[in-house]
């Protein structure tokens, strides 16, 4: 095991895609905004989903709302270029239909994971071995689930519809989500424990 | 210092570390995460990349995420320790145990089965909040807002069964 995780530090040294050093800084501030906005609560992802806390939409409305800006600039003027996914489309439909189901009882997503159990929590460490199982099974079983997933039907986006008008496309859609993320009542379910003076 | 900072501010703040991971000044590729939870767990069961074909298939991609999970545990701590001060050893949400139950054997149980379907559910479809909702949002790509549909519309439908209505009664 300690030779496969020396060899997957190895493998991000040697792809191109930031030194070790800027990806583990990349994950440090990732890992720091998601616990500093508290998002990796229970409380706002699975709150959300139950309507008891607005958080998780009002933040990730505005993230897209100004990265799909920022993005669209960025590739633009040549400093980046879209990576996007393709569709698998069996795959892709039944693959959220269990993710959502997954992702309102344990009330985090595999990004808040790993802050969660770094703020003590039990619970999400349980789920995280759920997830190392989870991941296991379908490693072994991907040869046959290969083909039932679908193939691929390309990588769209947006703006393949509206070819002339990109700009324009990204900014009513950055719009939308910034007007809709501010309109949302704003709930909150205040957990006391997280108040309490030490 | 307070103890979280608004949705707006968080907002801005995970968009400009969006811009920096996808920008060539920064990894010039966009955040994922489930991918990496899948590749640590071929890590923890010995599922080598010469005898299984996923392995091999997400090994660069699952390699950076896995090591940007390990920058966001250590980001984690250093706020829950120095800056919310919200670190302490906790099993069950308050809010499980307002809406479901007070009991830490089903909170175990059900957050292992959750853990499961959560990358089970995000590799059949390839992403899951992380690289499909947002860096697939980001990117107005068709794949992340079926994703997104699909997976919270699940969600909001399973939460109504699965815990108790606001205000009914709880076995605190």
């Amino acid at each position: 095991m300690i030779d496969r995780i020396v060899n997957m530090f190895d493998i991000v040294a040697k792809q191109g895609h930031g030194s070790v050093a800027t990806v583990l800084l990349i994950g440090f501030f990732f890992g720091a905004i998601i616990a500093y906005s508290r998002l990796d609560k229970f409380e706002k992802m699975a709150g959300f989903m139950i309507f008891e806390d607005t958080l998780v939409p009002r933040m990730a409305m505005t993230t897209v709302a100004l990265s799909s800006v920022g993005f669209y600039f960025l590739v633009q003027t040549g400093y980046a270029s879209f990576a996007v996914k393709p569709i698998m489309l069996t795959g892709l439909i039944v693959g959220a239909f269990i993710f959502g189901i997954g992702l309102v009882i344990l009330g985090k997503c595999p990004s808040a994971f790993f802050v969660s159990v770094s703020e003590g929590r039990v619970d999400t460490f349980v789920g995280v071995l759920g997830g190392m199982v989870g991941g296991g099974v379908f490693t072994l079983l991907y040869p046959n689930l290969k083909d039932w997933m679908g193939s691929s039907r390309g990588s769209p986006q947006v703006f393949d519809f509206f070819v002339d008008y990109n700009l324009a496309v990204v900014l009513i859609f950055a719009t939308i989500l910034l007007v809709t993320a501010y309109f949302l009542p704003s709930l909150e379910f205040r957990d006391e424990a997280d108040f309490k003076e030490k | 210092m307070p103890r979280q900072i608004p949705w707006w501010i968080g907002g801005i703040a995970l968009s400009l570390l969006f811009y920096f991971s996808f920008s060539s000044f920064g990894a010039n590729r966009p955040i994922g995460v489930s991918t990496g939870m899948a590749y640590l767990s071929t890590i923890l069961f010995g599922l080598d990349a010469e005898h299984y074909i996923y392995t091999a298939e997400i090994e660069k991609s699952g390699a950076w995420e896995g090591v940007m999970l390990f920058g966001a545990f250590f980001g984690g701590l250093f706020v829950s320790l120095f800056i919310t001060k919200s670190f302490r050893i906790s099993y069950i949400p308050t809010l499980w145990k307002i809406r479901k139950n007070s009991s830490i054997k089903s909170r175990m149980t059900w957050s292992f089965i959750a853990g499961f379907l959560l990358v089970f559910g995000a590799r059949l479809a390839g992403g899951c909040n992380a690289g499909h909702i947002l860096s697939g949002g980001s990117q107005l790509a068709i794949s992340g807002i079926i994703f997104a549909f699909v997976a919270l519309g699940t969600g909001v439908v399973t939460g109504r069964f699965f815990y108790k209505k606001k205000g009914a009664s709880c076995d605190r």
